[in-house]
Protein backbone atom coordinates (compact mmCIF):
# COMPACT_ATOMS: atom_id res chain seq x y z
CA UNK A 1 0.00 0.00 0.00
CA UNK A 2 2.54 2.75 1.34
CA UNK A 3 4.45 1.37 -1.71
CA UNK A 4 2.03 1.64 -4.08
CA UNK A 5 1.15 5.78 -2.67
CA UNK A 6 4.62 6.38 -2.94
CA UNK A 7 5.05 5.09 -6.40
CA UNK A 8 1.29 6.94 -7.74
CA UNK A 9 2.79 10.58 -6.23
CA UNK A 10 6.37 10.06 -7.65
CA UNK A 11 4.08 9.26 -10.88
CA UNK A 12 1.80 12.12 -10.56
CA UNK A 13 4.65 14.46 -10.17
CA UNK A 14 6.82 13.28 -12.49
CA UNK A 15 3.54 13.41 -15.25
CA UNK A 16 2.86 17.47 -14.06
CA UNK A 17 6.83 17.84 -14.40
CA UNK A 18 6.50 17.25 -17.28
CA UNK A 19 3.47 18.91 -18.73
CA UNK A 20 4.90 22.20 -17.31
CA UNK A 21 7.45 22.14 -19.05
CA UNK A 22 6.52 20.89 -22.52
CA UNK A 23 3.63 24.16 -21.35
CA UNK A 24 7.11 26.17 -20.94
CA UNK A 25 8.39 25.31 -24.09
CA UNK A 26 5.89 25.07 -26.15
CA UNK A 27 4.67 28.95 -25.00
CA UNK A 28 8.28 29.62 -25.76
CA UNK A 29 8.65 27.97 -29.48
CA UNK A 30 4.88 29.94 -30.14
CA UNK A 31 6.45 33.14 -28.78
CA UNK A 32 9.83 33.05 -30.59
CA UNK A 33 8.15 32.17 -33.72
CA UNK A 34 5.87 35.07 -33.05
CA UNK A 35 8.34 37.26 -32.30
CA UNK A 36 10.78 36.29 -35.12
CA UNK A 37 7.84 37.08 -37.88
CA UNK A 38 7.41 40.71 -35.80
CA UNK A 39 10.72 41.26 -36.38
CA UNK A 40 10.40 40.32 -40.13
CA UNK A 41 7.03 42.72 -40.23
CA UNK A 42 9.05 45.69 -38.20
CA UNK A 43 12.23 45.39 -40.66
CA UNK A 44 9.39 45.63 -43.79
CA UNK A 45 7.30 48.28 -42.58
CA UNK A 46 8.81 50.20 -39.43
CA UNK A 47 12.25 50.85 -39.21
CA UNK A 48 12.73 53.77 -41.86
CA UNK A 49 10.65 55.69 -39.06
CA UNK A 50 11.38 53.66 -35.64
CA UNK A 51 14.00 52.34 -33.93
CA UNK A 52 13.45 49.48 -31.28
CA UNK A 53 15.72 51.60 -29.16
CA UNK A 54 14.95 55.08 -27.11
CA UNK A 55 15.92 57.21 -29.58
CA UNK A 56 12.94 58.56 -31.95
CA UNK A 57 13.62 58.85 -35.65
CA UNK A 58 10.82 59.98 -37.51
CA UNK A 59 8.67 58.88 -35.02
CA UNK A 60 9.24 57.71 -31.76
CA UNK A 61 11.84 55.05 -30.57
CA UNK A 62 9.39 52.05 -29.12
CA UNK A 63 11.35 50.87 -26.24
CA UNK A 64 8.71 49.84 -23.75
CA UNK A 65 6.21 51.17 -26.08
CA UNK A 66 3.98 47.88 -25.10
CA UNK A 67 3.70 49.06 -21.23
CA UNK A 68 3.00 52.64 -22.05
CA UNK A 69 -0.11 51.96 -24.24
CA UNK A 70 -2.64 49.48 -24.35
CA UNK A 71 -2.31 46.57 -26.64
CA UNK A 72 -6.21 48.23 -28.24
CA UNK A 73 -4.63 51.57 -28.27
CA UNK A 74 -1.50 50.91 -30.33
CA UNK A 75 -3.88 48.46 -32.79
CA UNK A 76 -6.05 51.04 -33.11
CA UNK A 77 -3.06 53.42 -33.72
CA UNK A 78 -0.84 51.09 -36.31
CA UNK A 79 -4.25 50.22 -38.10
CA UNK A 80 -5.38 53.75 -38.99
CA UNK A 81 -3.97 56.47 -37.12
CA UNK A 82 -5.91 59.54 -39.11
CA UNK A 83 -9.22 57.43 -38.01
CA UNK A 84 -7.76 57.40 -34.67
CA UNK A 85 -6.51 61.20 -34.33
CA UNK A 86 -10.01 62.20 -35.62
CA UNK A 87 -12.49 59.90 -33.16
CA UNK A 88 -10.79 61.84 -30.86
CA UNK A 89 -8.48 60.04 -28.39
CA UNK A 90 -6.37 62.84 -26.46
CA UNK A 91 -3.22 60.04 -26.21
CA UNK A 92 -3.41 59.71 -29.67
CA UNK A 93 -3.97 63.16 -30.51
CA UNK A 94 -0.97 64.62 -28.35
CA UNK A 95 1.60 62.36 -29.90
CA UNK A 96 0.72 63.52 -33.55
CA UNK A 97 1.14 66.77 -32.11
CA UNK A 98 4.54 66.48 -30.65
CA UNK A 99 5.99 64.76 -33.98
CA UNK A 100 4.81 67.87 -36.32
CA UNK A 101 1.53 66.67 -37.18
CA UNK A 102 3.00 64.10 -39.27
CA UNK A 103 0.76 61.14 -40.23
CA UNK A 104 1.72 57.84 -39.69
CA UNK A 105 1.00 55.39 -42.71
CA UNK A 106 -2.30 53.19 -42.11
CA UNK A 107 -1.01 49.69 -42.35
CA UNK A 108 -4.21 47.57 -41.79
CA UNK A 109 -2.39 44.85 -40.29
CA UNK A 110 -3.65 41.00 -39.89
CA UNK A 111 -4.92 40.35 -36.88
CA UNK A 112 -1.85 37.03 -36.82
CA UNK A 113 0.42 39.98 -37.86
CA UNK A 114 -0.28 42.83 -35.50
CA UNK A 115 0.07 39.87 -33.10
CA UNK A 116 3.34 38.60 -33.99
CA UNK A 117 4.54 42.34 -34.49
CA UNK A 118 3.19 43.15 -30.71
CA UNK A 119 5.25 40.03 -29.43
CA UNK A 120 8.14 41.56 -30.93
CA UNK A 121 7.58 45.10 -29.43
CA UNK A 122 7.04 43.38 -26.26
CA UNK A 123 10.01 41.37 -26.86
CA UNK A 124 12.81 43.47 -28.30
CA UNK A 125 16.27 42.11 -29.32
CA UNK A 126 18.73 42.79 -26.32
CA UNK A 127 20.81 45.58 -27.75
CA UNK A 128 24.69 44.55 -27.77
CA UNK A 129 26.88 47.58 -28.10
CA UNK A 130 29.84 47.80 -29.11
CA UNK A 131 32.98 48.82 -27.38
CA UNK A 132 35.96 50.91 -28.13
CA UNK A 133 37.86 47.81 -27.93
CA UNK A 134 35.99 46.28 -30.07
CA UNK A 135 36.35 48.73 -32.65
CA UNK A 136 38.74 47.90 -35.21
CA UNK A 137 41.56 51.16 -35.84
CA UNK A 138 42.73 51.49 -38.88
CA UNK A 139 46.52 51.02 -38.23
CA UNK A 140 49.29 53.49 -39.66
CA UNK A 141 50.94 49.95 -41.25
CA UNK A 142 52.53 50.39 -44.21
CA UNK A 143 52.61 54.37 -43.75
CA UNK A 144 56.54 54.14 -43.66
CA UNK A 145 57.50 51.12 -45.11
CA UNK A 146 59.58 52.43 -47.86
CA UNK A 147 61.07 54.07 -44.94
CA UNK A 148 61.39 51.38 -42.83
CA UNK A 149 62.81 49.24 -45.69
CA UNK A 150 65.50 52.14 -46.64
CA UNK A 151 66.88 51.91 -43.02
CA UNK A 152 67.27 48.59 -42.96
CA UNK A 153 69.17 48.53 -46.50
CA UNK A 154 71.34 51.17 -44.96
CA UNK A 155 72.23 49.22 -41.81
CA UNK A 156 73.14 46.19 -43.85
CA UNK A 157 74.96 48.10 -46.13
CA UNK A 158 77.28 49.88 -43.12
CA UNK A 159 77.55 46.15 -41.35
CA UNK A 160 78.65 44.69 -44.95
CA UNK A 161 81.34 47.35 -45.41
CA UNK A 162 82.52 47.03 -41.87
CA UNK A 163 82.73 43.43 -41.96
CA UNK A 164 84.91 43.16 -45.63
CA UNK A 165 86.98 46.17 -44.42
CA UNK A 166 88.06 43.94 -41.37
CA UNK A 167 88.39 41.15 -43.22
CA UNK A 168 90.73 42.93 -45.86
CA UNK A 169 92.78 44.34 -42.75
CA UNK A 170 93.41 40.72 -41.63
CA UNK A 171 94.35 39.61 -44.59
CA UNK A 172 96.81 42.43 -44.35
CA UNK A 173 98.63 42.13 -41.25
CA UNK A 174 98.72 38.19 -42.67
CA UNK A 175 100.46 38.35 -45.56
CA UNK A 176 102.22 41.54 -46.67
CA UNK A 177 102.54 42.02 -50.20
CA UNK A 178 104.94 44.61 -51.67
CA UNK A 179 105.13 45.59 -55.16
CA UNK A 180 107.26 48.09 -57.43
CA UNK A 181 105.35 51.15 -59.04
CA UNK A 182 104.11 50.55 -62.24
CA UNK A 183 105.61 53.15 -65.44
CA UNK A 184 102.51 53.60 -67.54
CA UNK A 185 99.74 55.39 -65.89
CA UNK A 186 97.08 52.52 -67.36
CA UNK A 187 98.52 50.69 -65.05
CA UNK A 188 98.96 52.39 -62.19
CA UNK A 189 95.44 53.33 -62.31
CA UNK A 190 94.55 49.46 -62.24
CA UNK A 191 97.12 49.29 -59.59
CA UNK A 192 95.30 52.01 -57.58
CA UNK A 193 91.66 50.14 -58.15
CA UNK A 194 93.18 46.82 -56.94
CA UNK A 195 94.83 47.99 -54.05
CA UNK A 196 91.67 50.44 -53.11
CA UNK A 197 89.13 47.85 -54.28
CA UNK A 198 86.58 48.92 -51.32
CA UNK A 199 86.54 51.98 -51.59
CA UNK A 200 86.03 52.47 -55.53
CA UNK A 201 83.47 50.54 -55.29
CA UNK A 202 81.82 52.27 -52.52
CA UNK A 203 82.05 55.34 -54.36
CA UNK A 204 80.67 53.75 -57.64
CA UNK A 205 77.52 52.37 -55.68
CA UNK A 206 77.02 56.04 -54.11
CA UNK A 207 77.41 57.90 -57.36
CA UNK A 208 74.80 55.43 -59.04
CA UNK A 209 72.24 56.23 -55.76
CA UNK A 210 72.83 59.83 -56.33
CA UNK A 211 72.24 59.62 -60.13
CA UNK A 212 69.16 57.21 -59.20
CA UNK A 213 67.81 59.42 -56.98
CA UNK A 214 68.49 62.66 -58.54
CA UNK A 215 67.35 61.22 -62.11
CA UNK A 216 63.49 60.05 -60.19
CA UNK A 217 63.35 63.18 -58.44
CA UNK A 218 63.64 64.69 -61.53
CA UNK A 219 60.89 62.83 -63.44
CA UNK A 220 58.53 63.67 -60.68
CA UNK A 221 58.77 67.29 -60.90
CA UNK A 222 55.14 68.39 -61.33
CA UNK A 223 53.97 64.59 -61.30
CA UNK A 224 51.98 63.87 -58.43
CA UNK A 225 50.52 59.80 -59.02
CA UNK A 226 49.95 58.09 -55.67
CA UNK A 227 49.95 60.94 -53.93
CA UNK A 228 47.84 60.16 -50.75
CA UNK A 229 47.44 62.19 -48.17
CA UNK A 230 45.85 62.14 -44.68
CA UNK A 231 42.21 63.44 -45.25
CA UNK A 232 40.61 65.48 -42.32
CA UNK A 233 37.92 62.93 -42.25
CA UNK A 234 38.46 59.38 -42.58
CA UNK A 235 35.92 59.19 -45.72
CA UNK A 236 36.26 55.75 -47.50
CA UNK A 237 35.08 55.66 -51.12
CA UNK A 238 35.18 51.87 -50.66
CA UNK A 239 32.27 52.15 -48.23
CA UNK A 240 30.36 54.80 -50.16
CA UNK A 241 30.66 54.09 -54.19
CA UNK A 242 31.50 50.54 -53.47
CA UNK A 243 29.80 48.30 -50.98
CA UNK A 244 27.06 50.67 -50.80
CA UNK A 245 26.71 51.48 -54.37
CA UNK A 246 26.05 55.48 -54.29
CA UNK A 247 26.90 56.89 -57.62
CA UNK A 248 29.57 59.54 -57.83
CA UNK A 249 27.38 61.85 -59.40
CA UNK A 250 25.31 61.44 -56.18
CA UNK A 251 27.95 63.40 -54.07
CA UNK A 252 30.08 65.07 -56.72
CA UNK A 253 26.64 66.85 -58.41
CA UNK A 254 28.18 69.37 -60.07
CA UNK A 255 30.84 67.11 -62.18
CA UNK A 256 27.78 67.24 -64.56
CA UNK A 257 27.03 70.81 -65.07
CA UNK A 258 30.61 72.66 -64.02
CA UNK A 259 34.53 73.18 -64.23
CA UNK A 260 34.66 71.81 -61.38
CA UNK A 261 33.89 68.15 -59.91
CA UNK A 262 32.61 69.86 -56.27
CA UNK A 263 33.35 68.43 -52.71
CA UNK A 264 29.90 67.67 -51.83
CA UNK A 265 29.03 70.22 -49.13
CA UNK A 266 27.94 68.65 -45.47
CA UNK A 267 24.61 68.67 -46.11
CA UNK A 268 24.85 66.09 -48.77
CA UNK A 269 26.62 64.03 -46.33
CA UNK A 270 23.63 64.61 -43.84
CA UNK A 271 21.12 63.48 -46.33
CA UNK A 272 21.71 59.78 -44.91
CA UNK A 273 24.09 60.81 -41.63
CA UNK A 274 20.83 62.77 -40.42
CA UNK A 275 20.07 58.75 -39.12
CA UNK A 276 23.06 57.20 -39.99
CA UNK A 277 25.62 57.87 -36.95
CA UNK A 278 27.54 55.27 -36.44
CA UNK A 279 30.29 54.44 -39.83
CA UNK A 280 31.29 50.31 -40.50
CA UNK A 281 34.83 51.25 -40.26
CA UNK A 282 35.50 54.04 -37.52
CA UNK A 283 32.21 53.94 -35.23
CA UNK A 284 30.96 57.52 -34.24
CA UNK A 285 34.12 58.71 -34.34
CA UNK A 286 34.45 59.87 -37.88
CA UNK A 287 31.24 60.93 -38.57
CA UNK A 288 30.46 62.91 -35.17
CA UNK A 289 33.58 64.92 -37.44
CA UNK A 290 31.00 66.39 -39.47
CA UNK A 291 28.70 67.00 -36.90
CA UNK A 292 31.18 69.33 -35.08
CA UNK A 293 31.58 70.94 -38.63
CA UNK A 294 28.20 72.10 -38.80
CA UNK A 295 26.92 72.29 -35.23
CA UNK A 296 24.31 68.99 -35.54
CA UNK A 297 23.24 67.31 -32.41
CA UNK A 298 22.80 62.96 -33.09
CA UNK A 299 21.07 62.73 -29.97
CA UNK A 300 18.16 65.06 -30.57
CA UNK A 301 17.97 65.21 -34.11
CA UNK A 302 18.33 68.81 -34.77
CA UNK A 303 20.82 71.88 -35.71
CA UNK A 304 22.14 73.46 -32.81
CA UNK A 305 21.26 77.52 -33.27
CA UNK A 306 23.60 79.89 -33.75
CA UNK A 307 26.42 77.46 -33.87
CA UNK A 308 29.72 78.85 -35.19
CA UNK A 309 29.90 76.51 -38.01
CA UNK A 310 33.33 75.24 -39.14
CA UNK A 311 34.72 74.24 -42.70
CA UNK A 312 36.04 70.87 -43.52
CA UNK A 313 39.17 71.11 -44.40
CA UNK A 314 39.58 68.14 -47.23
CA UNK A 315 42.92 67.96 -48.91
CA UNK A 316 43.45 68.60 -52.60
CA UNK A 317 44.81 65.50 -54.41
CA UNK A 318 44.37 66.05 -57.98
CA UNK A 319 45.74 69.53 -59.16
CA UNK A 320 46.95 70.64 -62.45
CA UNK A 321 48.62 73.52 -63.11
CA UNK A 322 47.24 77.17 -63.41
CA UNK A 323 48.02 77.10 -66.84
CA UNK A 324 46.43 74.61 -68.19
CA UNK A 325 42.63 74.18 -68.38
CA UNK A 326 40.16 71.62 -67.76
CA UNK A 327 36.68 71.01 -67.39
CA UNK A 328 34.98 68.22 -65.87
CA UNK A 329 31.26 68.62 -67.42
CA UNK A 330 32.95 68.52 -70.45
CA UNK A 331 34.34 64.87 -70.14
CA UNK A 332 31.65 63.83 -68.44
CA UNK A 333 28.37 64.82 -70.38
CA UNK A 334 29.24 65.20 -73.29
CA UNK A 335 32.71 63.08 -73.52
CA UNK A 336 30.70 60.33 -71.56
CA UNK A 337 34.03 59.64 -69.81
CA UNK A 338 33.71 57.08 -66.80
CA UNK A 339 35.26 59.07 -63.84
CA UNK A 340 37.28 55.83 -63.60
CA UNK A 341 38.88 56.18 -66.50
CA UNK A 342 41.01 59.40 -64.70
CA UNK A 343 40.30 58.62 -60.92
CA UNK A 344 41.35 54.67 -61.02
CA UNK A 345 38.91 52.62 -58.65
CA UNK A 346 38.08 55.05 -56.49
CA UNK A 347 35.18 52.14 -55.22
CA UNK A 348 38.35 50.04 -53.96
CA UNK A 349 40.20 52.83 -52.19
CA UNK A 350 39.43 53.35 -48.21
CA UNK A 351 42.09 56.40 -48.81
CA UNK A 352 41.93 58.23 -52.42
CA UNK A 353 45.22 58.72 -53.94
CA UNK A 354 45.81 60.18 -57.34
CA UNK A 355 45.95 57.28 -60.05
CA UNK A 356 46.76 58.68 -62.76
CA UNK A 357 49.47 61.04 -63.53
CA UNK A 358 47.88 64.02 -64.49
CA UNK A 359 51.07 64.68 -67.11
CA UNK A 360 50.57 66.83 -70.76
CA UNK A 361 51.80 63.23 -71.88
CA UNK A 362 48.68 61.01 -70.77
CA UNK A 363 46.41 64.00 -71.66
CA UNK A 364 47.26 63.97 -75.43
CA UNK A 365 47.79 60.13 -75.37
CA UNK A 366 43.95 59.64 -74.27
CA UNK A 367 42.96 62.01 -76.44
CA UNK A 368 44.86 60.44 -79.65
CA UNK A 369 43.09 56.85 -78.99
CA UNK A 370 39.72 57.64 -77.43
CA UNK A 371 37.09 57.86 -79.74
CA UNK A 372 34.29 61.12 -79.69
CA UNK A 373 30.96 59.84 -78.04
CA UNK A 374 28.57 60.56 -80.93
CA UNK A 375 25.82 58.09 -79.09
CA UNK A 376 22.68 60.47 -77.51
CA UNK A 377 24.76 63.69 -77.96
CA UNK A 378 22.21 65.37 -80.29
CA UNK A 379 23.61 68.77 -79.60
CA UNK A 380 26.73 68.08 -81.87
CA UNK A 381 24.92 66.03 -84.35
CA UNK A 382 25.76 68.52 -87.21
CA UNK A 383 29.29 68.64 -86.41
CA UNK A 384 29.20 64.69 -85.79
CA UNK A 385 27.66 64.27 -89.28
CA UNK A 386 30.25 66.86 -91.26
CA UNK A 387 32.94 64.77 -89.67
CA UNK A 388 31.71 61.08 -90.39
CA UNK A 389 32.13 62.64 -94.12
CA UNK A 390 35.23 63.69 -93.64
CA UNK A 391 36.76 60.77 -92.19
CA UNK A 392 34.97 57.98 -93.97
CA UNK A 393 35.68 54.52 -92.34
CA UNK A 394 38.47 56.23 -90.16
CA UNK A 395 38.00 56.38 -86.00
CA UNK A 396 37.12 59.75 -85.12
CA UNK A 397 39.49 59.89 -81.92
CA UNK A 398 39.19 63.46 -79.93
CA UNK A 399 42.28 64.78 -81.58
CA UNK A 400 40.17 64.91 -84.94
CA UNK A 401 37.92 67.55 -83.26
CA UNK A 402 40.88 69.64 -81.96
CA UNK A 403 41.87 67.94 -78.62
CA UNK A 404 45.31 68.25 -79.05
CA UNK A 405 45.25 72.07 -80.34
CA UNK A 406 47.36 74.12 -77.58
CA UNK A 407 44.87 76.69 -77.23
CA UNK A 408 42.11 73.71 -76.62
CA UNK A 409 43.92 74.12 -72.82
CA UNK A 410 46.37 76.38 -73.07
CA UNK A 411 45.20 80.10 -73.04
CA UNK B 1 79.99 37.31 -53.72
CA UNK B 2 79.88 40.74 -51.17
CA UNK B 3 79.90 43.10 -53.85
CA UNK B 4 77.06 41.36 -55.70
CA UNK B 5 75.04 41.71 -52.33
CA UNK B 6 76.14 45.13 -52.02
CA UNK B 7 75.00 46.12 -55.78
CA UNK B 8 71.42 44.49 -54.83
CA UNK B 9 70.92 46.50 -51.76
CA UNK B 10 71.92 49.62 -53.51
CA UNK B 11 69.26 48.97 -56.30
CA UNK B 12 66.69 48.47 -53.30
CA UNK B 13 67.83 51.51 -51.73
CA UNK B 14 67.46 53.53 -54.97
CA UNK B 15 64.25 51.88 -55.77
CA UNK B 16 62.65 53.62 -52.77
CA UNK B 17 59.66 55.78 -53.59
CA UNK B 18 58.77 59.14 -52.04
CA UNK B 19 54.90 59.47 -50.85
CA UNK B 20 54.68 63.38 -50.34
CA UNK B 21 52.84 65.47 -53.23
CA UNK B 22 56.39 66.18 -55.07
CA UNK B 23 57.91 69.25 -56.23
CA UNK B 24 56.74 71.65 -58.82
CA UNK B 25 58.42 73.35 -61.31
CA UNK B 26 58.17 76.79 -61.67
CA UNK B 27 55.19 77.07 -58.63
CA UNK B 28 54.19 80.65 -59.90
CA UNK B 29 53.25 78.81 -63.04
CA UNK B 30 50.96 76.46 -61.20
CA UNK B 31 49.86 78.92 -58.79
CA UNK B 32 48.10 82.22 -60.49
CA UNK B 33 47.00 85.03 -58.04
CA UNK B 34 43.53 84.42 -58.60
CA UNK B 35 41.71 82.74 -56.23
CA UNK B 36 40.81 78.90 -56.56
CA UNK B 37 37.39 77.23 -55.42
CA UNK B 38 37.85 75.89 -52.19
CA UNK B 39 40.85 77.71 -51.49
CA UNK B 40 41.31 80.33 -48.89
CA UNK B 41 41.73 83.42 -48.69
CA UNK B 42 42.83 86.96 -46.17
CA UNK B 43 39.91 88.98 -47.47
CA UNK B 44 36.85 87.53 -45.62
CA UNK B 45 36.50 86.93 -42.39
CA UNK B 46 35.94 83.19 -42.44
CA UNK B 47 38.73 82.35 -45.16
CA UNK B 48 36.43 80.83 -47.27
CA UNK B 49 36.82 81.34 -51.04
CA UNK B 50 33.42 79.27 -52.11
CA UNK B 51 31.06 82.25 -51.08
CA UNK B 52 27.24 81.74 -50.40
CA UNK B 53 25.50 84.06 -52.46
CA UNK B 54 23.53 86.68 -51.28
CA UNK B 55 20.31 86.11 -50.13
CA UNK B 56 17.82 86.59 -52.69
CA UNK B 57 19.85 86.09 -55.56
CA UNK B 58 18.39 84.20 -58.25
CA UNK B 59 21.03 81.90 -60.10
CA UNK B 60 20.94 82.25 -64.18
CA UNK B 61 18.13 79.48 -65.47
CA UNK B 62 17.17 78.63 -61.49
CA UNK B 63 14.00 81.03 -61.52
CA UNK B 64 11.71 78.84 -59.72
CA UNK B 65 8.40 77.82 -60.24
CA UNK B 66 7.65 75.85 -57.83
CA UNK B 67 6.16 77.72 -54.46
CA UNK B 68 5.63 75.93 -51.64
CA UNK B 69 7.68 75.55 -48.81
CA UNK B 70 8.86 72.31 -46.86
CA UNK B 71 5.72 72.54 -44.54
CA UNK B 72 3.26 69.65 -44.27
CA UNK B 73 0.57 71.97 -45.21
CA UNK B 74 2.55 73.05 -48.17
CA UNK B 75 3.20 68.72 -49.14
CA UNK B 76 -0.65 68.69 -49.44
CA UNK B 77 -1.19 71.78 -51.27
CA UNK B 78 1.54 70.90 -53.65
CA UNK B 79 0.26 67.38 -54.51
CA UNK B 80 -2.86 69.42 -55.10
CA UNK B 81 -2.24 72.13 -57.55
CA UNK B 82 1.63 71.81 -58.61
CA UNK B 83 1.77 71.02 -62.34
CA UNK B 84 5.10 69.44 -64.17
CA UNK B 85 6.28 71.94 -66.77
CA UNK B 86 8.13 69.21 -68.17
CA UNK B 87 6.80 67.51 -71.79
CA UNK B 88 6.09 64.23 -71.05
CA UNK B 89 8.18 62.44 -73.54
CA UNK B 90 10.34 60.22 -74.27
CA UNK B 91 12.98 61.87 -74.21
CA UNK B 92 12.63 63.18 -70.85
CA UNK B 93 11.72 59.87 -69.57
CA UNK B 94 15.01 58.81 -70.24
CA UNK B 95 16.55 61.90 -68.98
CA UNK B 96 14.40 61.33 -65.52
CA UNK B 97 15.66 57.54 -65.91
CA UNK B 98 19.51 58.41 -65.94
CA UNK B 99 19.46 60.74 -63.21
CA UNK B 100 17.24 58.17 -61.28
CA UNK B 101 20.05 56.13 -61.48
CA UNK B 102 22.46 58.41 -60.12
CA UNK B 103 20.86 60.06 -57.28
CA UNK B 104 17.55 57.59 -56.31
CA UNK B 105 18.44 53.86 -57.37
CA UNK B 106 20.84 53.33 -54.56
CA UNK B 107 17.87 53.26 -51.83
CA UNK B 108 14.71 53.12 -54.10
CA UNK B 109 16.18 49.92 -55.61
CA UNK B 110 16.03 50.06 -59.65
CA UNK B 111 12.45 49.74 -60.28
CA UNK B 112 11.19 51.69 -57.37
CA UNK B 113 10.41 49.08 -55.29
CA UNK B 114 13.52 48.83 -53.10
CA UNK B 115 16.62 46.64 -52.59
CA UNK B 116 18.81 48.82 -53.26
CA UNK B 117 22.51 48.53 -52.60
CA UNK B 118 22.11 50.26 -49.13
CA UNK B 119 21.12 48.10 -46.56
CA UNK B 120 21.32 50.05 -43.14
CA UNK B 121 17.92 49.08 -41.64
CA UNK B 122 16.93 52.85 -41.71
CA UNK B 123 16.78 52.85 -45.55
CA UNK B 124 15.85 48.94 -45.56
CA UNK B 125 11.96 49.40 -45.64
CA UNK B 126 12.09 51.89 -48.27
CA UNK B 127 7.97 51.69 -49.47
CA UNK B 128 7.21 50.92 -53.25
CA UNK B 129 6.43 53.65 -55.63
CA UNK B 130 3.26 50.59 -56.88
CA UNK B 131 2.23 49.74 -53.77
CA UNK B 132 -1.60 50.62 -53.47
CA UNK B 133 -2.64 49.94 -50.43
CA UNK B 134 -1.56 51.61 -47.58
CA UNK B 135 -2.26 55.30 -46.91
CA UNK B 136 0.58 57.52 -46.62
CA UNK B 137 0.38 61.21 -45.26
CA UNK B 138 -1.38 62.44 -47.96
CA UNK B 139 -4.13 59.97 -47.55
CA UNK B 140 -2.90 58.25 -50.68
CA UNK B 141 -0.85 55.60 -51.32
CA UNK B 142 1.99 55.51 -52.44
CA UNK B 143 1.11 54.29 -56.28
CA UNK B 144 -1.12 57.65 -56.50
CA UNK B 145 0.89 60.29 -55.16
CA UNK B 146 0.89 62.89 -57.28
CA UNK B 147 3.10 64.74 -59.31
CA UNK B 148 3.42 68.03 -56.67
CA UNK B 149 4.23 65.23 -53.81
CA UNK B 150 6.82 63.55 -55.49
CA UNK B 151 8.66 66.93 -55.93
CA UNK B 152 7.97 68.01 -52.66
CA UNK B 153 9.71 65.10 -51.47
CA UNK B 154 12.70 65.65 -53.45
CA UNK B 155 12.87 68.76 -52.19
CA UNK B 156 12.79 68.97 -48.66
CA UNK B 157 13.14 65.07 -48.34
CA UNK B 158 10.49 63.38 -46.78
CA UNK B 159 10.92 60.63 -43.32
CA UNK B 160 14.53 59.54 -43.73
CA UNK B 161 15.20 60.80 -47.19
CA UNK B 162 16.98 64.32 -47.00
CA UNK B 163 16.42 67.22 -49.01
CA UNK B 164 18.03 66.72 -52.42
CA UNK B 165 17.40 70.78 -53.90
CA UNK B 166 20.90 71.29 -53.59
CA UNK B 167 22.37 67.95 -55.89
CA UNK B 168 19.71 68.59 -58.71
CA UNK B 169 17.93 71.86 -60.65
CA UNK B 170 14.59 72.05 -60.61
CA UNK B 171 14.37 70.70 -64.21
CA UNK B 172 16.56 67.89 -63.07
CA UNK B 173 13.81 66.87 -60.49
CA UNK B 174 10.63 67.18 -62.68
CA UNK B 175 12.47 65.11 -64.84
CA UNK B 176 13.01 62.46 -62.27
CA UNK B 177 9.14 62.79 -61.63
CA UNK B 178 8.29 61.68 -64.75
CA UNK B 179 10.39 58.81 -64.33
CA UNK B 180 9.08 58.16 -60.77
CA UNK B 181 5.52 58.22 -62.21
CA UNK B 182 6.42 55.72 -64.63
CA UNK B 183 7.53 53.13 -61.98
CA UNK B 184 4.04 54.04 -60.32
CA UNK B 185 2.57 51.58 -62.87
CA UNK B 186 5.01 49.59 -62.67
CA UNK B 187 4.38 46.24 -61.07
CA UNK B 188 7.50 43.96 -60.36
CA UNK B 189 4.94 40.44 -61.48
Amino acid sequence: MMKFFYNNTILQILVIVLISFTNIFSQDVVDSLAVQKGEQIFKTNCVSCHSIGTNSLIGPGLEGVTEKRKKDWLKKWINSSSDFIASGDADAIAIYEEYNKVAMTSFYFEDEDFEALYAYLKNPPIQVKATSADLVLASDEGVANSTKLMFIALFLLCLVYILTSLKNKLKESLDQQTETIPETLLNQFKLFISEHRNVVFVSVACIIVVLKFSYDSMLGIGVYSQYQPEQPIAFSHKVHAGENGVDCNYCHSSARNSKHSGIPSANVCMNCHTYINEGTITGTSEISKIYDAIGFDPDTRTYIEGYDQKPIKWVRIHNLPDLSYFNHSQHVVAGKVECQTCHGPIEEMDVVYQHAELTMGWCIDCHRTSEVAMEGNEYYTELHTQLKEKYKGEKITVDKIGGIECAKCHY
Amino acid sequence: MNRVFILVLVLVVSSCSNSGPGYEFMPNMYRSPSLETYGQNSVFSDSLNARKPVKGTIARNYLSTFYYDGTLSDYLDAGNNAINPIDNTEANINDGKKLYSMFCKHCHGEFGAGGGSITHPIYSAIPHYNEAKLLRRANLPMSELKPGHIFHAITYGLNAMGPHSSQLSEEERWKIVLYVQELQKYSAE
